[in-house]
């Protein structure tokens, strides 16, 4: 069950589109909010700010064109850090936001669902979903989406992924968790040098080695960036 | 009084008991069902405001609103809402179709919504009347006259919108072109205002287009924009002519030759605080009597700040600034003095606001709200302040307390 390496080529167009943005940090941090998505869903990154305006109701399609739809959980230290994190707001200001939308004629209340395991077989079986759980959740049946944020000093586009491998002791005992790595890129874009910031580090050294393996998009500069790896049993 | 509160604490009841039922099923579509009621207590140590006996504690100051909505396909939405007010003189109980709209939604740059909908302009004009949605009883008198709520807030016809990412990181863009009908209530401000003229409107409403442009700065929670709003207004109905009262009542009509609004605003949020910033000129020209005509520049500006310091509370205050001008040409104009020294109090409201808002649950809240004033601008236009419920006439500052309570599901 350990993810082998495979590289992996986005399409053209998602590459295109993302390279309107700046990379900086992958996927999830503080509070460890996974985001997840309908398997129609084509994209495997999503950009902090088109995942904010897919939760504002301000977009309907990601920039492969498919068709996307928030799904909100009711409560809970998920849903705080979510919308803290990517919205910039409260449960209490989101809620408002919404009835905005509501009352004056421009949109609806997106679905509300009161627990994680809620969200991911909602998820699961309703196209174009987005919604997120917690780190721990048990995810079966859809896909996890890479939140990129943006940063204005730096621009590469990860053309090149390749998956770490999962070490089979760790994931045999159950041992899962996030490690943060600052990588170096080249201005050609290959990986110079990776530095563990935080994580197991049978995990890092894993993760250390699929990174090397990565190749950005060049640029006139070298480039320092963070990324953050998930490991998970249930992927 | 006591009825009014009574009334108010079944209508929450009420709320609680339907707040899980706002959902169905029509032919495997989901129908979404959301409502809306507010009820203020007023009480002002001077002049009556909005219409209301408020000297006297006033709590003829109660809304409401229903909508259903349905998304039938990932690009198609309908849905309608109508909603029904008192305030003091205004509204009267009479509801309103207050929209309805087919939303189609092409791509994230594109849509269309046609139909009777909500105006956008400036930050809050489509929802200056949702109490539920601000941290305010009443939103700067200045910009959203509540007495004037429905003279720009929808138009029959329809808006192009869409949302534009910027390249280089420069944030995006959200526009809004619209084009319509506007059509007040006869149970309006200005037509209430006039029948102290004897005149006496059947309607009142016309063209309304213009379009709103925001942009959404790289600078996280910062948002600024502008609007553009172009009328051409006519009002239908009787008059007793001055000149000649004998004749009694007489058709009546009036049309603007120039009618139009400018909006400029910010808003701030980070972190649980808001600050919001917005400056609005509205210039409207039209025939006066005896072959003059009259040119009414109202320039209006605010400056709020929110801030939630606990889950369940949040305070805001706001300083709101109206100004009001008349100037009366054509070959008669030198009789009718001009209103232009906007110090006089005739001619400006200041308005001074700390409020306070308690959630007390997701579907409840009471607001509490102080307000100082300064002016009482009365001229041709409605204020705040009528001459109808002030007989003895106005005087310069009024403070304002405002208690009020609502629901939404």
């Amino acid at each position: 069950m350990g993810r082998k390496g495979k590289s992996m080529k986005p399409p053209i167009r998602l590459l295109m589109s993302a390279g309107l943005i700046l990379f900086a940090t992958l996927n999830v941090f503080a509070g460890d909010v996974k985001v997840i998505a309908n398997s129609t869903v084509k994209a495997d990154t999503i950009s902090a700010r088109d995942l904010k305006n897919v939760f504002l109701l301000q977009r309907k399609t990601l920039d492969d064109g498919s068709a996307v739809v928030p799904v909100l959980a009711k409560s809970g230290a998920t849903h705080e850090s979510f919308l803290r994190m990517y919205l910039d707001r409260g449960s209490e200001e989101i809620h408002t936001y919404y009835q905005g939308l509501v009352f004056t004629g421009k949109g609806l209340m997106p679905k509300e669902l009161n627990s994680d395991a809620d969200v991911v077989e909602y998820v699961a079986k309703t196209k174009g979903a987005i919604g997120y759980v917690s780190g721990s959740t048990k995810i079966e049946g859809v896909k996890i989406l890479t939140v990129v944020s943006e940063k204005r000093s730096q621009e590469r586009v990860l053309l090149t992924r390749v998956e770490p491998d999962y070490p089979e002791t760790l994931q045999r005992l159950g041992i899962v968790g996030t490690v943060r790595l600052r990588l170096t890129i080249s201005r050609k874009g290959e990986v110079e040098s990776v530095a563990v910031v935080g994580g197991n580090p049978i995990l890092a050294e894993a993760a250390g080695k699929a990174v090397k393996q990565w190749v950005y998009s060049p640029s006139p500069t070298q480039t320092s960036l963070e990324v953050t790896i998930p490991f998970d049993i249930h992927r | 009084m006591h009825h009014r509160i009574v009334e108010s604490a079944l209508i929450c009841l009420l709320a609680v008991q339907i707040c899980s039922a706002q959902e169905f099923k029509v032919w495997d579509r989901t129908v979404q069902v959301h409502g809306f009621a507010s009820q203020g207590f007023v009480y002002t140590d001077r002049n009556n405001w909005l219409t209301m006996n408020s000297s006297q504690v006033s709590g003829a100051m109660t809304d409401m609103g229903l909508n259903m909505s349905s998304q039938l396909t990932d690009k198609f939405r309908v849905g309608a809402q109508i909603y029904d007010r008192n305030l003091g003189e205004l509204g009267q109980w009479h509801p309103s179709l207050d929209w309805a709209v087919a939303d189609y939604r092409f791509n994230n740059w594109l849509g269309i919504r046609a139909g009777k909908g909500k105006t956008t302009l400036g930050l809050y004009n489509d929802s200056q009347d949702l109490d539920s949605l601000h941290v305010f009883a009443l939103l700067p008198q200045s910009v959203y006259p509540t007495d004037l709520r429905d003279t720009m807030i929808a138009h029959a016809g329809g808006d192009v919108y869409g949302n534009v990412p910027l390249r280089h990181h420069l944030g995006e863009v959200s526009y809004t072109a619209y084009a319509g009908h506007r059509s007040d209530s006869i149970y309006s401000g200005y037509p209430y205002l006039v029948t102290n003229s004897q005149v006496y409107f059947r309607s009142m409403g016309g063209l309304q287009y213009g379009g709103d442009l925001r942009w959404n700065t790289p600078v996280t929670g910062l948002m600024i924009g502008a609007s553009r709003m172009n009328e051409e207004i006519t009002g239908r109905g009787t008059f007793v002519n001055p000149l000649n009262p004998s004749a009694g009542l007489v058709p009546y009509e009036i049309s603007s030759t120039s009618y139009w609004t400018n909006g400029y605003y910010g808003e701030y949020i980070a972190h649980g605080l808001r600050i919001d910033a917005e400056y609005r000129r509205h210039f409207s020209r039209q025939p006066y009597v005896a072959g003059t005509e009259v040119e009414i520049d109202t320039r209006a500006w605010y400056v709020s700040g929110a801030y939630r310091i606990r889950k369940h509370i949040e305070v805001g205050s706001y300083y709101s600034h109206y100004t009001v001008t008349n100037v009366v040409g054509g070959p008669l104009g030198s009789l009718f003095p001009s209103q232009t020294e906007t110090d006089l109090p005739q001619n400006h409201v200041y308005d001074k606001v700390a409020a306070a808002r308690i959630d007390l649950n997701r579907y409840t809240y009471v607001k509490l709200e102080g307000h100082f004033i300064n002016g009482y601008g009365v001229g041709t236009y409605p204020d705040g302040f009528y001459p109808q419920q002030n007989p003895q006439g106005f005087r310069t500052n009024t403070n304002a307390l405002v208690i009020k309570t609502g629901f939404h599901f």
